[in-house]
């Protein structure tokens, strides 16, 4: 269960982003979060994957609670969630090759030696060619690279995955080969996923229930 | 209407067979032919001053200090291609022997202060907070005083010579490296890939080590290239002024200095020469670090719009 | 009167034929961004041109601006506004063609800068926000353009403008705001005004609707609509598939740098459906359809393939598909042609 309580967060002192926002996810379950832009919704992604510490409220994960956000908080802990932004261009390190992005997390996680079979298992499974792995972000294109991203996402099996407008910036034919790739995974692991946009017909579409921005708060 | 809309044949298309009678036209050749000369240009001359300052001192067995009163500021000629000074030294080997000393200044003092900039720049960046607000306001003091100003008081403080001067410049010039460096090491740090890397469990140290810095490197890189000019022209003001080396080691900044009486004169030669040896040189690097600084975003416009 | 309005229902707006661009890379390679691409657009169309990113939809929209890099090289025509037979007999060498047409492609950079951009062809730009100058506000920079095309005196600037504000449901009390003031609909509109000022007869939409929420995507392809009206052609370029059903009249499909596809909009969204096998997989990774996507990635325009460039993703593919298919009957692919509409269907369902 990942469970969010009365999260209120921001960037700013006394200027909060969301406030009094809460939300869960069951186990295995699939929740859009939809909401126009600028609503503070990605804010709300990134404190459920301990990326943004918020200035009040709770995040439960599988029964125990966070206490530390970034890098305060255990590795374990972190690698529970799997993680992709809207903009791949902007969550791709531009010196890694495509391979070296995908297995990073297994790198960090001293397995490095797990490295090369798991990055072309993973890059095979979002359908990435051999071919592409040798080459940096610049010389791929938006769709590629966000394959990469979703690899890198699953790589370490998260328990929890949150995709932040994913496919906002794709054109259809990936948006759909992105979403099967992600349900494909879920089917196996049973893993719960929250997924933030603002297309309610693909929200609809991918996820077991969606959630509208204005209802979370009440 | 002919520059533009030329037609011209195809040729060297390895990748596939043209269909028979397709004519293409070439756009806009005139920006990039200016720029490659540029460049060129630059890199030329930056190299041109590197061999002289390198080599004419071990190779060429003439002493820049010799006097020859009876030669004194004789105008260029065959025998002193620059003419001589006041004292009848070789100015053509003076400027070569000032520009080396005015280098080894610029480009020590740039690295010295590039490492200070970088290193307190990437620690108010990951301290953040009040020690990040302490350091920059700190910083602001500092850029608040005059440059020269402040060097002045430092070398003051020193008897003169190289030394001193390098010290100088390099505690006078490493704020504008802190800011660089603090503002691209925040800038990376909100990007989403590091988001991504603390997610896919990296260490604060492999963030820093694997992301950040290889990110910060060529721009602080370029900074202290980009120094050395600055450097130089630093290092020339202070001679000039008196304050850096001893006037009778040859520097960019004492030839100026001691040339000031013949220029009164009439005699340019001793003034031109040195001024020449200041400007051309430091713009070529400058030029250079210019072309390293659009390789650095090395995307050309094609590849965007694709 | 009467031979003007012949005119108007005989002349294409925009005839572009044989449109191909390629960029010059390192060692001598080529990237084929747009390849033979050929389309006629008239007065009160509009075409929306779809495909995935990198299909070359947006250096097409380039060339016809003259906005493309140095490493360019262009082939072709694309004349705007010529006479009937014009674009086919225009020489590369010269800028105009016979009927007083204009070809975009052989036009040197002065013609383009004054009497092409914002007279003759108006942009409707990707990002709105960052086509706005950021440190003037709307009203100087809708007034410095009235001033600049319209050559309107001083003393009417300032109500021309307001006009131009007005045509695009810009509101008047918020001209002078800068543009990050402003939010994502009205910095559009904007943009939309500035591209309306000269009442050019072809409007060029680049991506409008990127980024923005559904319901404002709707508004703005819905303005767009309006303002196309009769007198006007609008090529739409976008990859959103929904806002190209509502806004256009015909939808042209690019796949691999080629045009594979044009069709009316009412057939290709509806019950017939797209004829050429790419178009009708685009079409079935909607959500709001089958939400299955093509499998597979489009080759590289670095290195295209021989034959058909959706051979290896289709799965109709067969031994004719080695050979480029022809754009013949407003579709490039070897099987539909043959095919009756009827087959298709059964196929499709």
């Amino acid at each position: 269960m990942l469970e969010l309580d009365a999260i209120t967060a921001g960037y700013e002192p006394r200027k909060p982003v969301i406030a009094g926002i809460s939300l869960s996810v069951r186990p295995g379950e699939s929740v859009g979060l939809l909401g126009p832009s600028g609503c503070g919704k990605s804010t709300l992604a990134r404190v459920a994957a301990l990326l943004h510490r918020p200035d009040a409220g709770r995040v439960v994960i599988d029964g125990t609670e966070a206490t530390g956000w970034r890098h305060r908080a255990p590795r374990s802990q972190r690698t529970a969630f799997g993680v992709v932004f809207q903009q791949p261009r902007l969550s791709a390190d531009p010196r890694l090759t495509l391979s070296a992005l995908i297995a990073e997390p297994l790198r960090a996680t001293g397995r490095a030696a797990e490295a090369a079979d798991g990055a072309r298992e993973f890059a095979a499974r979002v359908g990435l060619g051999e071919d592409l792995l040798g080459r940096r972000p610049h010389e791929v294109s938006d769709g590629q690279l966000q394959r990469a991203c979703v690899a890198r996402a699953l790589i370490l099996r998260p328990r929890w995955l949150v995709c932040d407008e994913m496919t906002a910036m794709l054109d259809a034919s990936t948006t759909a080969a992105l979403v099967r790739v992600v349900e494909d995974y879920r089917a196996d692991s049973g893993a719960g996923l929250l997924a933030v946009g603002h297309d309610r017909v693909l929200l609809e579409r991918w996820c077991d229930r969606t959630v509208h921005w204005s209802e979370p708060a009440a | 209407m002919a520059e533009t809309a030329e037609k011209t044949q195809t040729a060297g298309n390895t990748e596939m067979a043209e269909p028979a009678g397709v004519a293409w036209r070439v756009r806009g050749m005139r920006r990039r032919s200016t720029r490659t000369w540029r460049i060129r240009t630059s890199a030329v001359i930056t190299l041109a001053v590197v061999l002289a300052v390198l080599l004419v001192p071990p190779l060429v067995h003439l002493d820049e200090q010799a006097v020859d009163l009876a030669a004194k500021l004789q105008p260029p000629s065959l025998a002193h291609p620059f003419g001589t000074d006041d004292v009848g030294r070789d100015l053509l080997l003076r400027c070569v022997y000032g520009l080396r000393v005015s280098l080894l200044v610029g480009v020590v003092a740039a690295v010295v202060a590039t490492v200070i900039g970088t290193a307190v720049g990437a620690a108010a960046a990951a301290a953040g907070g009040r020690v990040d607000r302490l350091v920059m306001r700190l910083v602001d003091l500092f850029s608040s005083v005059p440059h020269l100003l402040l060097g002045i008081f430092i070398v003051a403080m020193f008897r003169p010579g190289v030394w001193p001067v390098v010290v100088s410049v390099a505690l006078t010039h490493w704020l504008s490296t802190a800011r660089i460096v603090r503002a691209e090491v925040l800038s990376l740090r909100s990007r989403p890939y590091v988001d991504a890397a603390i997610s896919g469990g990296a260490s604060r140290m492999r963030v820093a080590v694997r992301h950040l810095l290889p990110g910060v490197l060529p721009q602080a890189g370029l900074a202290a290239v980009l120094m050395v000019p600055h450097a130089v022209w630093h290092e020339s003001a202070l001679s000039f002024l008196g304050l850096g080396l001893p006037t009778h080691q040859a520097s960019l900044g004492t030839l100026v200095q001691s040339a000031r009486g013949a220029l009164l004169a009439g005699d340019w030669w001793p003034t031109l020469f040195p001024g020449l040896f200041i400007i051309v040189p430091t713009l070529a690097i400058a030029g250079l670090a210019g072309a390293w600084r659009e390789r650095l975003n090395p995307r050309r416009r094609s590849e965007l719009m694709l | 009167m009467t031979t003007s309005t012949v005119d108007a229902v005989t002349t294409p707006v925009l005839d572009v034929r044989g449109l191909s661009v390629r960029f010059r890379m390192r060692g001598g390679r080529f990237i084929r961004a747009v390849t033979d691409a050929h389309f006629t657009l008239a007065a009160g169309e509009r075409l929306a041109l779809v495909g995935e990113s990198g299909c070359g939809k947006s250096v097409l929209a380039s060339a016809l601006l003259g906005l493309l890099p140095e490493n360019a090289e262009t082939a072709g025509s694309a004349v705007l506004g010529g006479g009937p037979g014009a674009g086919g007999g225009s020489g590369p060498g010269g800028g105009s063609g016979p009927g007083g047409g204009t070809d975009l492609l052989a036009a040197d950079e002065r013609t383009l800068a004054r009497s092409i951009r914002g007279r003759k062809v108006g942009l409707v730009p990707q990002s709105p926000a960052a086509h706005l100058t950021p440190v003037r506000t709307v009203r100087s920079q809708l007034e410095e353009t009235v001033r600049e095309l319209l050559r309107t005196p001083r003393a009417a600037l300032r109500k021309t403008a307001e006009e131009v504000a007005e045509r695009a449901s810009f509101p008047a009390d918020h001209l002078d705001r800068y543009p990050h003031e402003l939010s994502g609909g009205l910095a559009q509109r904007a943009a939309t005004a500035l591209a309306l000022i000269g009442d050019a007869p072809l409007l060029l939409a680049d991506e409008p609707t990127t980024g923005l929420d559904r319901d404002l995507v709707e508004r703005t392809v819905d303005e767009l609509a309006r303002h196309t009206g009769d007198s006007r052609a609008l090529l739409m370029i976008t990859h959103d598939l929904a806002a190209a059903e509502r806004i256009a009249d015909r939808i042209a499909v690019m796949y691999a740098g080629r045009i594979v596809e044009i069709a009316d909009a009412g057939d290709f969204f509806g019950a017939r459906g797209p004829r050429h096998p790419y178009a009708r997989g685009l079409l079935d990774a909607l959500p709001e359809r089958h939400f299955t996507p093509t499998p597979g990635m489009p080759p590289e325009l670095g290195a295209l393939p021989e034959g058909c460039a959706f051979a290896e993703r289709c799965a109709r593919v067969s031994e004719k598909c080695r050979v480029q298919p022809l754009f013949e009957d407003a579709v490039a692919c070897h099987h539909v042609s043959l095919d009756a509409p009827e087959a298709l269907e059964a196929e499709h369902a």
